[in-house]
């Protein structure tokens, strides 16, 4: 986990008057899963273009495995395993056809190649498809392709831009542990979405952007101790007296609570027993009750705080 | 890694349905509809055919007779005539298998059942012959000893003057020109291949761009490889298309089908050069791209005489220099060169252009696209 593997310095990257990455450096050790989350538009696959040099930038210098990244830097590509957001496979080469094209670009020994086809093939689940053309591949099936076809050749460091855009939950899931196998197995991945969940499920260090900027960057837990929210505590009730109300909201640890068709939301900041002393209100008010449950804070929280938006409002 | 690219690219582009349709089934549909549209207009509206005709001898007349026979055995005789009596000739007329009756005696008389060029030419010819014998009747009389000199004379002028004189020793027909035109249209689809090339290996153009960009095999390497499959598969089209033109649809290349068949070869290369060249300058989107792409093939094709048929001619004299840069006119000269030309001269030097054209093309599409970084994708 030492090892610096990839390395970006103050990038800049402009499209006319729009900064699209604005000053945004990063440092990515061996073996980690980072996440690069934001909404769309952020600059996630900006980054990632400028990262693999197919994108022309402004300021900045990158480095990968130690070494300046050139669109001629050949010795630094061949470790690297690429899955685009859009899946870049021929239509007329079936599914076997189409890995061993790709894996072919970087390994020319065909024994060699075929055993990493193979691999992959059992890896992504398509033993049944390596016939298949393409075409007659459902949504899932194709983004399983798409993914064996960057990781035949068994890369280092393997970059999946929002991989799992518009795939079924099964394939998701299946997507995602393929992932985590990949890093067992000792790759180190990029991984940029906007699916909050997926980050926080996969990655082990996460750098959250917004505009072009790094807004905040560390551990799923770093990230949240950053923010003020520990604990969320929700309770249905019928009705809500202003006293009961009062007295909730002027709890230790509160530092902010509503109530709205029917549910009551307390926001705490640290301590313990805080859902037990709210309840203490409600029953010293002999209030009846619903469902009680209460909610960790997620990188969605993390994203509101710091940038005052939610990061699913910007989706819509 | 070239072999590898080249491997299956080929199958890729052998699998092609787009390459299927425009390259193979495009040029055999078209030119069985230009076959059956105006294959045979030529044989008969511009060819001439010898006329077929009866003699009836209602006298001896030694002198008509030799001429008669003259005509026949020439190469391409004006007329080709059949000695018979009265009753048969009619009946021949009436079948409609001859087209005059010559009744020989003191006087020749012609008949013929309809009106037309064919039988203005019988009657000129009855009428010019008349003329004659009467020259040599009254040469016999006047001086006997140069009666034979007159009547060879005769003869001879009489077949001479119907005789067809080619203006040049190519194929006269002209509708072959709609084939070599249809042949050059053909090899210029190859642009679309060359565009795809690009498409496929620029990150900027597509996913597939962007992959191939990101792997460890220098770009120039990858285009050449492309380049390669593209140009085999073109000149299995274009060997595919002659054939069927000339030996299933049997248009008739003369005796020079031989270099018809380099010559498409060498015009779908260009083809294929040309969409890559222009896919490797142009720094716009696909659909962009391709809206250039077809817009400047077609005023190529304009310009180049596919379309208004003495466009070419047009540009010759006013900007002479247009048709040796315009890869379509190049092409299509080369086939016209075929077509008109006794020499080779001409044809080579347009051979030799194109093969010029395409290692400009090719060499500053692979300078315009080598080592490139993106401004947007």
């Amino acid at each position: 986990m030492e090892n610096t593997v990839v390395k970006i310095q103050d990038l800049v990257k402009r499209y006319g008057d729009l900064i699209a990455l604005d000053h945004f450096s990063l440092e990515i050790k061996e073996g980690e899963i980072f996440g690069l989350l934001g909404p769309n538009g952020s600059g996630k696959t900006t980054t990632i273009n400028c990262l693999l040099s197919l994108l022309s930038f402004d300021k900045g210098r990158i480095e990968i495995f130690g070494k300046e990244m050139t669109p001629v830097s050949y010795d630094i590509k061949k470790d690297i395993g690429i899955i685009m957001q859009n899946v870049a496979v021929f239509d007329e080469l079936t599914v076997y056809e189409n890995i061993d094209y790709f894996c072919g670009l970087y390994i020319k020994d065909k024994n060699k190649r075929k055993k990493c086809i193979d691999d992959a093939v059992k890896f992504v689940g398509l033993e049944d498809f390596v016939k298949f053309y393409p075409k007659k591949l459902s949504g899932g099936l194709l983004r399983r392709l798409n993914i064996a076809c960057g990781i035949a050749h068994k890369p280092k460091l393997i970059i999946l831009d929002e991989p799992t855009v518009a795939v079924d939950p099964q394939s998701r899931n299946r997507i995602l542990e393929g992932i985590q196998e990949l890093n067992k197995n000792g790759a180190t991945i990029i991984y940029t979405s906007h699916y909050m969940e997926e980050v926080e499920q996969i990655c082990t260090r996460i750098s959250i952007m917004d505009k072009g900027k790094k807004v905040a960057e560390g551990t799923k837990d770093e990230l949240k101790r950053m923010i003020k929210n520990t604990e969320t505590i929700i309770i249905e009730l019928l009705e809500l007296p202003d006293k009961a109300y009062r007295e909730i909201a002027s709890l230790p640890h509160v530092y902010d609570s509503k109530f709205e068709n029917g549910k009551l939301s307390v926001y705490c900041s640290g301590g313990k027993h805080n859902l037990t002393r709210v309840l203490e209100v409600l029953q010293k008010n002999e209030l009846g009750f619903g469902r009680v449950y209460t909610e960790l804070p997620t990188l969605n929280d993390v994203f509101l705080e710091i940038t005052g938006t939610a990061l699913r409002d910007k989706e819509d | 890694m070239f072999m590898h690219i080249l491997k299956y690219e080929l199958k890729s582009g052998l699998r092609s349905k787009d390459m299927l349709i425009w390259l193979i089934l495009f040029p055999i549909l078209l030119g069985t509809v230009f076959k059956v549209g105006f294959g045979s207009i030529y044989e008969k509206t511009e060819k001439f055919n010898s006329i077929p005709i009866a003699v009836v001898e209602e006298s001896e007349n030694k002198a008509f007779r030799q001429v008669i026979e003259n005509i026949g055995s020439a190469e391409q005789p004006f007329i080709t005539a059949s000695f018979t009596d009265r009753e048969k000739a009619e009946k021949l007329l009436d079948d409609g298998e001859i087209e005059g009756i010559i009744f020989s005696g003191e006087k020749l008389r012609l008949t013929v059942k309809e009106k037309g060029l064919r039988e203005t030419m019988l009657k000129s010819f009855v009428e010019q012959y008349s003329v004659r014998e009467k020259i040599a009747m009254d040469a016999f009389e006047t001086a006997p000893e140069k009666a034979q000199q007159v009547i060879e004379s005769l003869t001879a002028e009489t077949v001479s003057s119907c005789r067809e004189i080619p203006v040049t020793q190519g194929n006269p027909d002209v509708y072959v020109q709609y084939f070599y035109n249809l042949i050059a249209m053909v090899a210029m689809f190859g642009c679309i291949t060359g565009m795809t090339i690009t498409s496929h290996r620029q990150a900027d153009l597509s996913a597939l761009g962007a992959r191939s960009c990101c792997s460890p095999v220098p770009k120039s390497v990858s285009v050449l490889a492309s380049l390669a499959s593209s140009f085999l598969l073109q000149t299995v089209c274009m060997i595919i298309c002659v054939t069927f033109l000339a030996f299933v649809l049997k248009v008739d290349f003369g005796d020079r089908l031989w270099l018809v068949y380099p010559t498409a070869i060498f015009g779908s290369i260009l083809g294929v050069s040309f969409g890559f060249f222009i896919g490797s300058i142009a720094r716009v989107n696909e659909k962009v791209k391709t809206a250039i792409l077809m817009t400047t093939t077609m005023l190529l094709c304009f310009f180049s005489g596919l379309m208004v048929g003495n466009m070419k001619a047009v540009v010759a004299e006013k900007a002479p220099w247009f048709n040796n840069i315009n890869p379509v006119a190049v092409i299509s000269d080369c086939f016209y060169c075929l077509n008109i030309y006794e020499d080779y001269d001409r044809y080579f030097t347009k051979l030799i252009t194109m093969a010029v054209t395409i290692v400009i093309f090719i060499t500053l599409g692979i300078i315009s696209s080598r080592r490139k970084k993106y401004a947007s994708i």
